[in-house]
This record gives C-alpha cells, sequence and structure tokens, in this order.
C-alpha cells in the first residue's frame, strides 16, 4: 500500500472509530440522561477536570514530540491555555467555569467538588498515554478532538448534541453555553492536527499502526469515563 | 531566614557550585579550536531540543497556572524570541553559519553516548518526579546561566568569552550565546516567581531540592561528557 493510500486508510478508520464511539453503551446510557440543573452542574464542573486533564496530556505530548509537532502543540495550547486575547477570547478553563454560571454554578463550586473516582483512574490512564511514544501518545489526545469534530461525527459531535440536551431539558440556548459552543467550533479546527502531523512522520505502516493503537486505547479510556459520568448523573435527581 | 528565602539562597549557591566543580572546570578549561567550537555549537543545539522536551513534560504534570508560566517562556523558545527575532534553535543554527556550520551540520549530528545518557537522566527527571522537583531541575539550568546570580557569569557568558578570546569572534556574533545571557536571567527570574507561591511546607522545599540537586548533577555529569569529547578533538 502506498503512504498515501495508507494514510487515507488510516484516516477512514480513525473518523470510523470515533463515530462507532456514539454506539458504545456507555455514550448510549450518557446522552440517554435527561438533565436536571443538578446533573447539569456535575457535568460542568467534571468537563472543567477533563479539560485540566487534556493540558496535563498535550503537555506530556508536547514534551516528546519533534521540534515542528512541538511548535503546532504550543499554538493549539494557546486557545486552551491563555485564549485569543486579539479577539477578546479567555482560555478554556476560565469559559467552563463562566459556563457553570447558567447551571447556577459559583466558582467556588467548581474549586470545592471533588472529581469523580472513575474520573481520576480515567485521568491517570490518559496521562500514562500520553507518556508513551510520541505517535502513540499524539494520537491518544487528538483523537477526543476528532470525536468532538461536527465535520467527522455523523449526528454531531459530544460537544453539539450534550448542548443539545441541556437546550431540550433545562432550556439553556447553546449561545449561553459558552463552553461547549465555543468546542463545537474549535474541535473541527483542532482535529485535523493529527492528520497534518501524519502527512509528514506516518508514511510506514509501523508509524501508522502506533497512531492507530494510540487513538483506538484513549477511545477506550473515553469509553469508560463516559460510562463513570453516565453512573454519576443517573444517581442524581 | 523563613523557608523560602532559605531555600532560593541554597538555589543560588548550588548554581554557583556548579562551576568549582571538576566537570565545569575540565569543560571550560578545554582550548577551544574551530573543530571544538563547532562541536560545541552544534551539541549545544541538541541540549537546546532536550529543554524543550523536558518542558513540555514539566508542563504537563504542573498545576494550570505554572502551566500558564511554562506556556509563556516556551514562546520565546519555540516560536520567537523578540529579542532575535526568532526561536532558540533557529538561533543556534544561525549563529553556527559564524564558525561555518550549515543547517546539515545540525540536522546530522549524533548524540555522543555519555551526552545520550544525560539526556535522558533530564528525561527522566522532568516526566517522572513530583512536579515541584521536575519543574525545579529545568529551572536551575537558567538559574545557572543567570549572571545576576552567578559570580563571574553564567555558563553562557562564558563560553561566549571563550569563543572571544580564543577564537576571537565576538560575543555578539555569537548571537544565541548573547541572547541567553540575558533570556535566561529573565526566564529564571519568572520561573522563580512560582516557589513563592507554591513552597510552603518543609515538604515543598524538599522536592525544590530534590529536584536541584538531580538536575545539577546530571548538568555536571553533561559538561564533563562535553569537555571529554571537545578534547578529543584536535
Amino acid at each position: 500500500m502506498s503512504a498515501t493510500n495508507g494514510l487515507e486508510t488510516m484516516w477512514s478508520e480513525l473518523v470510523e472509530l470515533c463515530n462507532e464511539q456514539f454506539n458504545s453503551p456507555p455514550f448510549k446510557r450518557l446522552l440517554g440522561t435527561k438533565f436536571t440543573q443538578a446533573r447539569a452542574q456535575q457535568y460542568s464542573i467534571q468537563m472543567a477536570y477533563y479539560v485540566r486533564n487534556r493540558r496535563d496530556g498535550w503537555g506530556y505530548v508536547q514534551g516528546s514530540a519533534p521540534f515542528e509537532v512541538k511548535k503546532l502543540i504550543w499554538q493549539h495550547e494557546e486557545d486552551e491555555l491563555i485564549g485569543q486575547k486579539a479577539q477578546g477570547k479567555v482560555d478554556h478553563i476560565t469559559l467552563a467555569v463562566k459556563e457553570g454560571e447558567v447551571f447556577g454554578l459559583s466558582a467556588e463550586a467548581f474549586e470545592r467538588t471533588a472529581r469523580l473516582e472513575g474520573g481520576e483512574v480515567c485521568f491517570s490512564a490518559w496521562i500514562r498515554l500520553a507518556q508513551r511514544p510520541w505517535l502513540e501518545a499524539i494520537a491518544g489526545s487528538a483523537i477526543l478532538e476528532m470525536r468532538n469534530s461536527g465535520e467527522l461525527i455523523r449526528g454531531g459531535s459530544l460537544s453539539s448534541r450534550i448542548a443539545a440536551m441541556l437546550e431540550r431539558d433545562l432550556g439553556v440556548p447553546m449561545k449561553k453555553q459558552i463552553n461547549n459552543a465555543e468546542h463545537v467550533v474549535m474541535d473541527v479546527e483542532h482535529a485535523n492536527l493529527l492528520m497534518r502531523v501524519a502527512r509528514k512522520y506516518a508514511g510506514g505502516e509501523g508509524e501508522r499502526r502506533a497512531i492507530l493503537r494510540g487513538a483506538r486505547e484513549s477511545l477506550m479510556i473515553d469509553r469508560v469515563y463516559r460510562g463513570h459520568l453516565a453512573d454519576t448523573l443517573e444517581a442524581l435527581a | 531566614m523563613n523557608l523560602l528565602e532559605d531555600l532560593l539562597e541554597t538555589l543560588d549557591r548550588m548554581v554557583n557550585d556548579q562551576f568549582e566543580s571538576v566537570e565545569f572546570r575540565n569543560f571550560l578549561a578545554v582550548p577551544l579550536t574551530l573543530e571544538r567550537g563547532r562541536f560545541y555549537v552544534v551539541q549545544n543545539a541538541l541540549y537546546t531540543s532536550n529543554r524543550r522536551d523536558c518542558w513540555g513534560y514539566v508542563q504537563g504534570g504542573a498545576p494550570l497556572e505554572v502551566k500558564r508560566v511554562i506556556w509563556e517562556h516556551e514562546s520565546d523558545e519555540l516560536i520567537n524570541d523578540p529579542r532575535a527575532g526568532m526561536d532558540h534553535y533557529a538561533l543556534t543554527v544561525k549563529q553556527g553559519e559564524v564558525i561555518g556550520l550549515k543547517p546539515e551540520d545540525f540536522e546530522r549530528a549524533e548524540i555522543p553516548a555519555m551526552v545520550q545518557a544525560c539526556f535522558h537522566a533530564w528525561h527522566h527527571i522532568a516526566m517522572h518526579n513530583h512536579w515541584l522537583s521536575a519543574y525545579t531541575a529545568s529551572h536551575m539550568l537558567e538559574r545557572r546561566n543567570n549572571g545576576k546570580i552567578v559570580k563571574g557569569g553564567g555558563m553562557s557568558y562564558r563560553v561566549g568569552k571563550k569563543f572571544e578570546n580564543e577564537l576571537g569572534i565576538n560575543l555578539k556574533r555569537m548571537i544565541s550565546l548573547d541572547v541567553h545571557v540575558v533570556a535566561d536571567t529573565d526566564h529564571s527570574e519568572n520561573i522563580s516567581e512560582m516557589f513563592k507561591r507554591y513552597v510552603k511546607t518543609e515538604e515543598d522545599r524538599d522536592l525544590v531540592l530534590k529536584g536541584a540537586q538531580e538536575s545539577m548533577a546530571t548538568d555536571r555529569a553533561y559538561r564533563g561528557a562535553l569537555g571529554y569529547y571537545m578534547a578529543q578533538i584536535n
């Protein structure tokens, strides 16, 4: 198989894997939840922890990646860690906390609410994946943004589906869900990072297998994490 | 004296002591020839790359506020240092032109065995320690380059002066060394600010000292290795 065909095949497989996430029992349970205010609050807080864990993961990936890829990740992290000040956009953690206001959450609520135990375990697993050889590691982080890309996911990305549920159940319009709205846009852009890297660094079968290995493992952790989230939300009134 | 002041004084003493070590003395005593100078500049680019790896790992493990400080720090290094108008790797490659090096010389450079071992050691410290230890380990290499702290000048300054005195190349023409004389002073001061915020207990202090000691030991081994390899070049 030529390198170009190999890349296209790999990309198609990655996109399919992301789409299959939404047919998995944990995703179906999470997406079958009916949001109450308490559930929306818990979800919002846990998502802020998830976003923090992504920052850990991308940091480790930046550490092990080649110099040119480090630059791409550094730019990626500008949106997440710092925000686009020139465009008046804040960082994504601040955004998550600000979005919490529409669900009746204060900034303190984010500080005093613990991470889910199951979330903690998944976060450790993602960090461990981020410390693996760099092609596996970058795939492990990038696939979560592909899974959140409305261009790649049939029926809408995870952020857009959750946003629609919050609008349906609590009457909070998407434009007021500023964090979800931002990720619906940004993750479409960020989802392309992996292919840009693969075009230069995944010319061989071995490299492409490494990418698929990292992506599959991350999506497995993602399913476990979403299952824990679904359990937690179900337990709340 | 309080915990923090005492700690910062200890870190200052440690970076000064580096220059009294047998490894640093041997390295700085090797007379420069053009070939040795070329070897050093190429190796320094590889060292800079290793720093980028480690700061990435440290960013991964650090609290959010510290991540932001490191991200800003890496702006100079990875993207563009306004003092130089380019990133620090490009700066090192550009500096090489002064002594007849081409970009290909950097691309095909091999990492000598003892240097490789030091790079692995720094990776290990950055990835597998508490973040305070990891953070300090990377910080100490900039503190050791801070002329406001190191009596007689930091490493970049001293090596720059060797190029000037032994090869007749003015420090200003050794643009990477020259930029680092200033950049690492700024960097080490910005990074050191975080100690004020996060070192509150003896346990915190001990984590900082652990990272400092391990990194300085690796740095001595690294400089010893460079001195050894340089001395093999006629």
